[in-house]
């Protein structure tokens, strides 16, 4: 698809056959170097120990246990992504309309957070969420509630504390399809009669989805690797993958079973963003308007 | 228009390379680890004002007494040594380390035994002989205790037993227990809770100990990663009991925080120094280990970290107000268990130890809905 108002761009050239293709040779040997060769390696100890096996998979199917963590992350994942949205969509969508100078405004607000570690963020999201934390103090304070809400070590924690460090990556996205979305064709159905409701429901919002589908899967994939957050913030039920894995690694020092566990995790990311490109069109989140 | 597009786009671009790049180097931002040259000597320890002191009372007095230099980093993570050994860069000579995780690293073959006839035989006659084991020789004691809020509960009517911390009525108020960090899950102090008494607790009956973890299930606000963690939620008041590290909790203490330990019932156990497989200077380390299991030396770390020191002798060194807090002074020491190096040890038929078995448990536990 092409929209109006995008810039027109040559077809891609092959361009390896080209001088400019030589940049490429010391990105791909890093590549090859410090992630294709690890990961070979997490492919070979989740298959041999020493001789070929399944067992490492097997396991992971045979206990409960792994798979209900892996449904844990799933819940997270689609919580945090759809929140994300719900918060994410508006603001980006106020970004397109405000000033030059408010925007850039905006910008720098959404970016602050990525300035801090998660970390310390994390921490930071308990001492304002605690029990005796600055919202429960206050609300007892006031006498609106006699008992400490429980904000944190539950999913609601974990909600707060991960949209809080992913949104930036739903804003982006939205902002920059948003941002190319030709304002005169809204304008242009409003002449024609369309409210003002119609007109974004009929013309900008469809207009937005690849923001969206780019945003989402973005958010997703992230949220799904996710780790300290839903450790520090999370409770029984938000025991996540990643916890897991490090639980298997670090401390059972069974790396066989935990790369089964990480090569299994990869493969169903993998697989969703395949899934998810396919359908989407997630080349728009690059700025490559393929027809 | 399609100026200003492109500006946001790269915009975007460059924003999320930059946090997508930061994030991945994030986890490799280590300081450049220290190595092992000849003459040089790579002391792995968990770090905080334990391992200052470590600087202060044993690396420096070290140097200057043998001339050899004592280079230090952390944590000894096991599967960090793990890793070394396969790719055959070893920079570690000496780890300061708990139990589970030496046992699984000598089962992992990544430890060298301790030659005992290098160690003076005065000093080792000092130090208790369960925390002299093949593989590595005890020197800083610690124990899991009942650790409060003091403004929850203060000081005389908190809970004194483990019963009474399973006791959700009586003591009303969160708990935290660890779910890494150590020997996990506390199967000892379960079994307390439930009644049995403490000097029959080995060997553990597992499935009574999982019952009475199940009781607790529900008391527990937060299942704890660390002990850091623990102590600062007790602290913060987000919980008001957690099972955790007692001299963690006195160090609290005399800092000014609401927080208090009681030793009564508490699961003894040490840290070990214990030897890198193919370490470069083993003999220097020997001498190293041989210098720091010394009574003075050890009194000397203590003071500032109140853990108890593995020989008896560095009591001759403390004041009476300086041991008294000690988890290893004898109104302390006596009312609590050493935890069972054999039991946790033990390898099954599987080719598992019980640590590494109950810790699976342990996780298909806390996923069970």
């Amino acid at each position: 698809m092409t929209f109006p108002g995008a810039p027109v761009r040559p077809a891609p050239r092959r361009y390896w056959r080209t001088r400019q293709g030589l940049v490429l040779v010391a990105p791909l040997g890093f590549f090859l170097a410090v992630y294709l060769y690890p990961l070979t390696r997490l492919l070979g100890w989740s298959f041999f120990s020493p001789g070929f096996t399944l067992e490492h998979y097997a396991k992971l199917f045979r206990e409960p246990a792994y798979l209900q963590a892996f449904r844990n992350t799933a819940e997270i994942s689609i919580w945090v992504t759809g929140l994300s949205l719900v918060l994410g969509y508006p603001l980006a969508y106020l970004m397109t309309v405000v000033s030059r100078r408010v925007r850039t405004l905006l910008i720098v607000l959404v970016l602050v957070p990525f300035w801090t570690s998660v970390l310390v963020r994390t921490f930071a999201w308990m001492v304002i969420l605690g029990k005796r934390g600055i919202i429960n103090q206050v609300l007892v304070g006031w006498g609106v509630i006699d008992r400490p809400l429980a904000l944190i070590y539950n999913m609601l924690g974990v909600q707060i504390g991960m949209v809080h460090v992913l949104l930036p990556f739903m804003v982006f996205p939205l902002l920059s399809v948003m941002a190319r979305i030709d304002t005169t064709l809204v304008a242009a159905a409003r002449s024609l009669g369309a409210s003002p409701r119609q007109a974004f429901i009929r013309i900008f919002l469809p207009l937005s989805l690849p923001g969206v589908s780019a945003g989402c899967v973005l958010v997703f994939l992230l949220a799904v690797g996710f780790y300290i957050t839903p450790a520090l913030l999370g409770g029984e039920g938000q025991v996540t993958f990643t916890t897991l894995i490090e639980l298997v690694v670090r401390d059972l020092l069974d790396w066989n079973f935990g790369a089964s566990l990480g090569v299994f995790l990869l493969t169903v990311v993998g697989t969703l963003f395949v899934l998810f490109s396919t359908l989407l069109g997630l080349d728009r989140l690059t700025g490559d308007s393929r027809a | 228009m399609s100026d200003q597009t492109l500006s946001t786009r790269r915009h975007f671009v460059r924003i999320v390379s930059a946090a997508g790049a930061t994030a991945a180097i994030g986890p490799f931002f280590h300081a450049r680890p220290a190595k092992a040259d000849k003459g040089e000597l790579v002391v792995v320890s968990w770090g905080g004002s334990w391992a200052k002191s470590l600087r202060e009372v044993m690396f420096t007095p070290f140097e200057k007494e043998t001339g050899y230099k004592v280079r230090d980093d952390g944590p000894p993570e096991a599967a960090k040594l793990k890793a070394m050994i396969q790719s055959g860069s070893v920079t570690w000579d000496i780890l300061d380390t708990d139990l589970p995780a030496i046992q699984t690293m000598v089962k992992e073959g990544l430890l060298d035994p301790i030659d005992y006839s290098k160690l003076d035989k005065a000093k080792l006659d000092h130090i208790p002989k369960t925390l002299q084991s093949s593989h590595a020789v005890g020197h800083k004691i610690y124990s899991f205790n009942i650790v409060y809020n003091t403004k929850t509960f203060p000081v005389g009517k908190h809970p004194r037993s483990w019963a009474e911390v399973w006791d959700g009525e009586k003591f009303k108020g969160g708990r935290s227990f660890n779910f890494r960090g150590g020997i996990a899950p506390q199967l000892e102090i379960a079994l307390l809770a439930d009644g049995v008494p403490m000097d029959k607790l080995y060997p553990i009956d597992v499935e009574r100990a999982w019952r009475s973890t199940d009781r607790l299930r529900p008391l527990v606000t937060k299942w704890y990663q660390s002990h850091a963690e623990a102590i600062q939620l007790v602290t913060a008041g987000e919980v008001d009991i957690a099972c955790t590290i007692g001299p963690r909790g006195i160090y609290a203490k005399r800092s000014g925080a609401p927080i208090d330990v009681d030793y009564n019932q508490g699961k003894l156990g040490s840290d070990y120094w214990c030897l890198v497989k193919g370490a470069k200077n083993p003999e220097v380390a020997l001498q190293f280990i041989n210098f720091a299991l010394d009574g003075k030396r050890q009194a000397g770390m203590v003071k500032e970290n109140p853990y108890g020191a593995s020989n008896s002798t560095a009591f001759d060194f403390l004041t009476p107000q300086e041991a008294k807090d000690l988890t290893t002074a004898p109104d302390n020491i006596k009312r609590q268990f050493w935890i069972s190096e054999d039991w946790w040890g033990k390898v099954g038929p599987d080719g598992k130890n019980e640590n590494q078995k109950q810790k699976e448990r342990f996780a298909a536990w806390m996923l069970k809905k």
